[in-house]
């Protein structure tokens, strides 16, 4: 591909492609030229992979979350593009949609079901070369995603953004993903699979299914990265947003759920308040998402019947959406002292308030005449951010909170008061951006439908994007606090990793041993 | 398999499964999220029995309501096209004096001018007509086709240089380029012209050759440019020919521009918005264009 | 009981998945393949024209820099949009769209009609540099699209991709990709009589990045924007139809 690629784009992904590969590789053989594990090992759970993808989420935070800031000021400064082609906005905002959505949330998703699975399983890992194999592999797309975004090549369908070699390279990565995860399930020492792991297969699973199908094209050479996609017009743009909204669906909302499903409990130490409720809520989710795709299409060329559809699915889906969120936050009643002592636990709490808030907004801005003012305004920037920044980073700090002491086998977290400090730049950035972004919108959306009495418009567009420099600095100003948030809590846990004394008692999460091995059953 | 236990603090009895420590209640599905389910599902029914719902193979479902959106936009613009004749049928029809003299229609004219500037204009001419290098300047008192209300709404009717079939024909000559003049004529031009202007120049070379060379530039300029930009200097709305004695250049008036000016000619292109205006906004336009050197013409 | 039956599928890994997998694609099969069979889901154009092989690479230039993250191409059903932007956007305008570019973010105007509403040279301006014509944007500057020589070799290629997933090119049009590029922004050239004959006598053949001795990136962009919305008059005689029954109508529709 460096070699013999036609276009000098295509060449350097090769390059990219090369090195990174090497590196696995090189990975990948150390971990093989490993002795195999003994027979005493083998009735550890295997957290090796789990840990290193904490890293890569928290690394992959930054970067997505810097650029987030760098292409908010680049909406009220727009020279900050130093005149590189790769710096201008529209090669940038990919890079940071991708980065945190599949950089920072797809890592934190595969650590913690590495996680998740073995102890609900009370089973290790059935070898140790896949997990390995999904987590790199996966971090080798996500790198030949940005630095083509940077290179200008995309797809340009929205979250889906990656040429077809990479396109291709997830599907081999993500069907391994789901065999391991299928292997461990069937190890498994429980009777029942517990919710979390229903979520998170259906995370595998259906995203599997939209990616194949949201991505089919025809390259122009094997040699080079452009292709065209298999539909057009209609067809692609209802294609494209059945994707898109199930992306948000099944990757930004059911692994996240399997997240909350074990580490809310776990950190609160209550039971899941109804069993019953998550059943409802998670067939309900499964069900009626797949069919709310068309409410990012409504008044278009789209035809009516499709957005009828979509309407009515995306009102009905917000009864399992609270239906999960409410599990979540009746699962607390009997903690609530501890949500406000302990900051952990406050960022699941509020990750599920938000869950709430931003399905609540998405069922709103669905209905037509709603989405007629919403839509293409920054409202809708202000809906994805109150759900990723409130509900997806919330709930994957609040775990990585808990998590890191169990499994790196911790006394606690380096340092309290900084996860406290994070909190309320967390807490604050988000609303700030958000109160921003919902001015921003509705300002937007009113002044590009005001008429004078006589029956003409009354602003030009001119006028209305002028308009929204205010609320662009202070959505900057905003997404700054949250990223200096997410630095401390980089800081946070290397500090936890590098200084905090081993734990001496082993917690019941039984991270740190042999794998409990419970009434009379062997361990494989 | 443990066995169901009763949870001391919600006083509801548990599945009796535990993974890893987390236990879950089995307490029943509340009813509030039943009601919402069905309530949201009875809506989801209406809908779909009024509008455009589910697809049958080669067709779908009308709704008993009939409506279309596509259908109903047309309905909508058509009601306020019927509104807006009040107003837009007089200013169509009567001239440029007529609506002047109107307050009514003078009051529409000023509110709904600024938008339509601003969303069709202002990228070319600026959000005040202040013009920019290459776009003329609309806010000052000289005009290349005149300052008439219709050549103006001519103007922009079939636009200049555009692709409308009646288009308004600008055309500077390529004099250097086509090997009509030499260079050293060019020269010789640019200073007349800039002798000609009330532009300041700052001449840096005072010398007698200087005012020889404006000598030879007038010669030349009564043969080949009096045609259209007039004996002295001022221009020729017949054929859009800009004045050439005031301080207002479209291309810029320092030696290099003039000199490409003269070498390669130019023909600005003034895009034609008949298909895209409506004969109404093309006269609220005029009268705004008018009013932004806010002297006689303001109405 | 469904909670009965419930706790056999949560005992066996296998059917679940089989049963998120079931209840998962309905949705979507339900949504999208009727678009395929459902006949007035397209509209007829019969004046609908391809892309020619500049405009394609001026489109692919513009999904390379991302423009479709600020602007749309989609003029909604209602009447603000329609008053701003011109006649609504219908489905078959974006037929031969692979993918689509319709967007979901107006940060800047919506471009589905913007083709012939400026000229050539304001465009090259304002993509060189936005400030320079309009003082209060925030849109990126691309000097280095007047800069960089279009790269029109691999163009056959392009468009045979194109062919492959339906846009009806003809094999002469495939074979002469690269010349017919060049000609569409070399007026002088010896093939423009070849692309008119080709692609139709509305093809513009214009220097539109005001340098005829190259032709660049620029050329090809300005040229897809000059045609954005002027594939077929679809939209305009639909409009005109509509208003025409209605004597109070005054907009006149013009050509
Ligand atoms: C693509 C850029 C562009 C746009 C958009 C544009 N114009 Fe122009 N306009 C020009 C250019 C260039 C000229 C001068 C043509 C020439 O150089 O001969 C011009 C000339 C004019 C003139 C003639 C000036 C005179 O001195 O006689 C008027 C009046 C005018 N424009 C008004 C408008 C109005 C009103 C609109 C909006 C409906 C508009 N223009 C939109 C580029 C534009
Ligand atoms: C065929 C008619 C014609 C002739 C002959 C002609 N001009 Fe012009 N000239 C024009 C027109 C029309 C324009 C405006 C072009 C435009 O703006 O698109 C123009 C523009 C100009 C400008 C640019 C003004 C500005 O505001 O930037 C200059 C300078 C100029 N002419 C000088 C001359 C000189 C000197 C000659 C003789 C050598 C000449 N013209 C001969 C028609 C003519
Ligand atoms: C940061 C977001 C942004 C990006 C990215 C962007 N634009 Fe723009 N664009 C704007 C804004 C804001 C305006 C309105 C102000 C102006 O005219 O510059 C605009 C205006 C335009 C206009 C004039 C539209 C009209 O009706 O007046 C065109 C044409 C255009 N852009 C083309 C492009 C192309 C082509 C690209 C990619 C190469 C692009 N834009 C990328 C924000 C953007
Ligand atoms: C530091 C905090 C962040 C800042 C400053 C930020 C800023 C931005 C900006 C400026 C945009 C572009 C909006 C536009 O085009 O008008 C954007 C889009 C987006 N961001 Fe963020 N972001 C942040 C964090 C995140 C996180 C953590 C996620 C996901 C986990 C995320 C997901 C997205 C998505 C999905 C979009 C696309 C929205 C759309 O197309 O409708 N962002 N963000
Ligand atoms: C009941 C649940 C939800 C519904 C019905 C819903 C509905 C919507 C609607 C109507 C839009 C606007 C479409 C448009 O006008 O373009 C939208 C956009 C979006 N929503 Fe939601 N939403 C829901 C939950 C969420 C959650 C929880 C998240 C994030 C974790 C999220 C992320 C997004 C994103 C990223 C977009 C932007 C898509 C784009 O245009 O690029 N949504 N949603
Ligand atoms: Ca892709
Ligand atoms: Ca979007
Ligand atoms: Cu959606």
């Amino acid at each position: 591909m460096a070699l013999a690629g036609h276009d000098i784009g295509f060449q350097l992904q090769g390059a990219v492609i090369v090195t990174a590969a090497l590196v696995t590789l090189g990975a990948l053989f150390s971990i093989r030229s490993q002795p195999e594990a003994t027979a005493e090992e083998l009735t550890y759970y295997y957290d090796a992979p789990i840990k290193a993808g904490i890293y890569l989420s928290l690394i992959w935070a930054m970067l997505g979350m810097f650029v987030g800031v760098w292409v908010a000021l680049l909406l009220a400064y727009p020279e900050l593009t130093f005149d590189y082609a790769w710096a201008s906005l529209g090669r940038l905002r990919p890079v940071h949609t991708s980065g945190v959505i599949f950089g920072f949330g797809g890592n934190a998703l595969i650590a913690t079901s590495f996680h998740v699975v073995q102890r609900t399983s009370r089973t290790r890992l059935p070898d140790q070369l896949s997990p390995w194999f999904v987590l790199l592999g996966f971090n080798l797309f996500c790198l030949v995603a940005a630095t083509g975004y940077l290179l200008g090549i995309t797809q340009s369908k929205e979250y889906a953004e990656p040429e077809w070699y990479a396109d291709i390279w997830l599907v081999i990565v993500w069907v391994t993903y789901l065999v391991l995860y299928l292997r461990t399930l069937a190890r498994r020492q429980e009777p029942h699979i517990y919710v979390a792991n229903w979520y998170y297969l259906a995370f595998i699973l259906v995203v599997a299914v939209l990616h194949i199908i949201n991505n089919l094209a025809v390259p122009v050479s094997f040699l080079g990265s452009k292709s065209y996609s298999l539909f057009s017009g209609v067809q692609d743009a209802m294609t494209q947003w059945w994707y898109g909204h199930n992306a948000v669906a099944f990757f930004l909302t059911s692994g996240f759920l399997g997240m909350l499903y074990y580490y809310l409990p776990k950190r609160a130490e209550r039971p899941i308040y109804s069993y019953r409720m998550s059943i409802i809520s998670f067939w309900g989710i499964t069900f009626m998402y797949m069919w709310a795709g068309s409410h990012h299409l409504h008044y278009t060329a789209l035809p009516q019947w499709v957005q009828t559809l979509g309407v009515t699915f995306s009102v009905m889906l917000l009864v399992p959406s609270w239906g999960s969120a409410g599990n979540a936050l009746m699962t607390l009643n009997g903690a609530w002292h501890r949500v406000r002592d302990d900051a952990t636990l406050r960022f699941m709490m509020v990750a599920a308030v938000f869950y709430g808030i931003s399905t609540f907004e998405g069922s709103f801005m669905a209905i037509r005449p709603v989405n007629s003012l919403s839509h293409y305004t920054d409202w809708t920037i202000g809906h994805v951010h109150a759900g990723v920044l409130g509900w997806v980073a919330f709930i994957v700090f609040g775990t990585f909170y808990s998590l890191v002491p169990w499994i790196w086998h911790r006394e606690r977290m380096y340092s309290l008061i900084l996860i406290e400090v994070h909190f309320w730049l967390a807490i604050a950035g988000t609303i700030i951006y958000l109160i921003a972004m919902w001015n921003a919108g509705i300002t937007q959306g009113i002044m590009w439908r005001t008429y004078n009495e006589s029956g003409t418009l009354t602003y030009s567009f001119l006028e209305s994007f002028v308009a929204m420099h205010p609320y662009y600095v202070a959505r900057a100003f905003g997404g700054f606090l949250f990223l200096v948030g997410a630095a401390l809590a980089f800081y946070n846990i290397v500090m936890t990793v590098r200084h905090v004394p081993l734990a001496r008692n082993v917690t019941n999460d039984a991270s740190v041993g042999p794998l409990s091995v419970p009434t009379g059953e062997a361990t494989a | 398999m443990s066995v169901s236990e009763r949870d001391k603090y919600s006083g509801h009895m548990t599945t009796g499964h535990e993974w890893n420590g987390i236990k879950e209640l089995n307490t029943p599905v509340p009813k509030i999220l039943i009601a919402c389910l069905s309530a949201a599902f009875l809506f989801a029914i209406g809908y779909w029995v009024l509008m455009p719902a589910w697809p049958l193979g080669d067709t779908f479902t009308k709704g008993t309501l009939g409506f279309d959106q596509r259908k109903h936009l047309a309905q909508q613009m058509i009601e306020s096209d019927n509104n807006q004749t009040r107003w837009t049928d007089p200013i169509e029809q009567l001239d440029f004096d007529a609506i002047r003299d109107n307050p009514q229609l003078m009051a529409i004219v000023r509110e709904s001018g600024p938008a339509l500037f601003e969303d069709n204009c202002a990228m070319c001419h600026g959000n005040n007509g202040d013009g920019g290098k290459y776009f003329p300047k609309l806010n000052d008192t000289s005009w290349l086709w005149g300052a008439d209300p219709n050549a103006i709404l001519e103007t922009l009717a079939v636009g200049i240089n555009s692709a409308h079939p009646d288009t308004r024909i600008a055309l500077m000559p390529a004099f250097g380029s086509s090997g009509v003049l030499s260079a050293e004529t060019i020269d010789s031009l640019v200073l007349y012209i800039q002798s000609i202007s009330t532009t300041e120049t700052s001449s840096t070379t005072e010398t007698t050759t200087t005012a020889e060379n404006i000598n030879a530039g007038q010669a030349a300029y009564s043969m080949y440019c009096a045609g259209c930009h007039a004996q002295d200097g001022s221009g020729n709305i017949e054929v859009g020919a800009p004045n050439l004695t005031d301080d207002y250049w479209i291309y810029g008036g320092d030696s290099v521009a003039l000199t490409a000016t003269l070498t390669d000619g130019r023909s600005g292109h003034m895009p034609a918005w008949e298909s895209r205006l409506s004969l109404s906004e093309r006269k609220i336009l005029t009268f705004y264009v008018l009013s932004l050197n806010g002297v006689g013409d303001n109405p | 009981m469904i909670f009965t039956l419930h706790n056999k599928i949560e005992r066996n890994s296998i059917v679940l998945a089989l049963g998120i997998i079931a209840v998962s694609a309905i949705g979507g099969l339900v949504e999208i393949a009727p678009l395929f069979t459902i006949d007035d889901t397209v509209e007829h154009a019969p004046d609908m024209r391809v892309y020619t092989p500049l405009e394609l690479a001026g489109r692919n230039i513009y999904i390379r820099e991302g423009c479709y993250a600020c602007h749309s191409q989609m003029i909604r059903t209602l009447k603000d949009e329609v008053d701003r932007y011109g006649p609504y956007s219908r489905a078959v305008e974006s037929q031969y769209d692979h993918p689509m570019l319709w967007g979901s973010k107006r940060t800047g105007p919506d471009l589905a009609r913007i083709g012939e509403k400026y000229s050539d040279l304001w465009h090259t301006r304002h993509l060189v540099n936005p400030r320079d014509v309009v003082p209060q944007s925030i849109m990126p500057a691309y000097s280095w699209l007047l800069e960089n020589e279009l790269n029109t070799t691999d163009l056959r290629g392009n468009l045979k991709a194109m062919s492959r997933v339906g846009v009806p090119y003809e094999d002469s049009m495939i074979n002469l990709a690269n010349r017919d590029a060049v000609a569409q922004a070399t007026p002088s050239s010896d093939d423009v009589a070849g692309l008119i004959a080709r692609y139709g006598p509305a093809t513009s053949v214009r220097v539109f990045d005001g340098d005829s001795q190259r032709v660049t990136e620029m050329d090809a962009v300005v040229a897809y924007l000059q045609i954005l919305g002027r594939l077929t008059e679809i939209a305009h005689s639909e409009q005109s139809v509509q208003t025409d029954t209605n004597d109070n109508t005054i907009k006149a529709e013009g050509s």
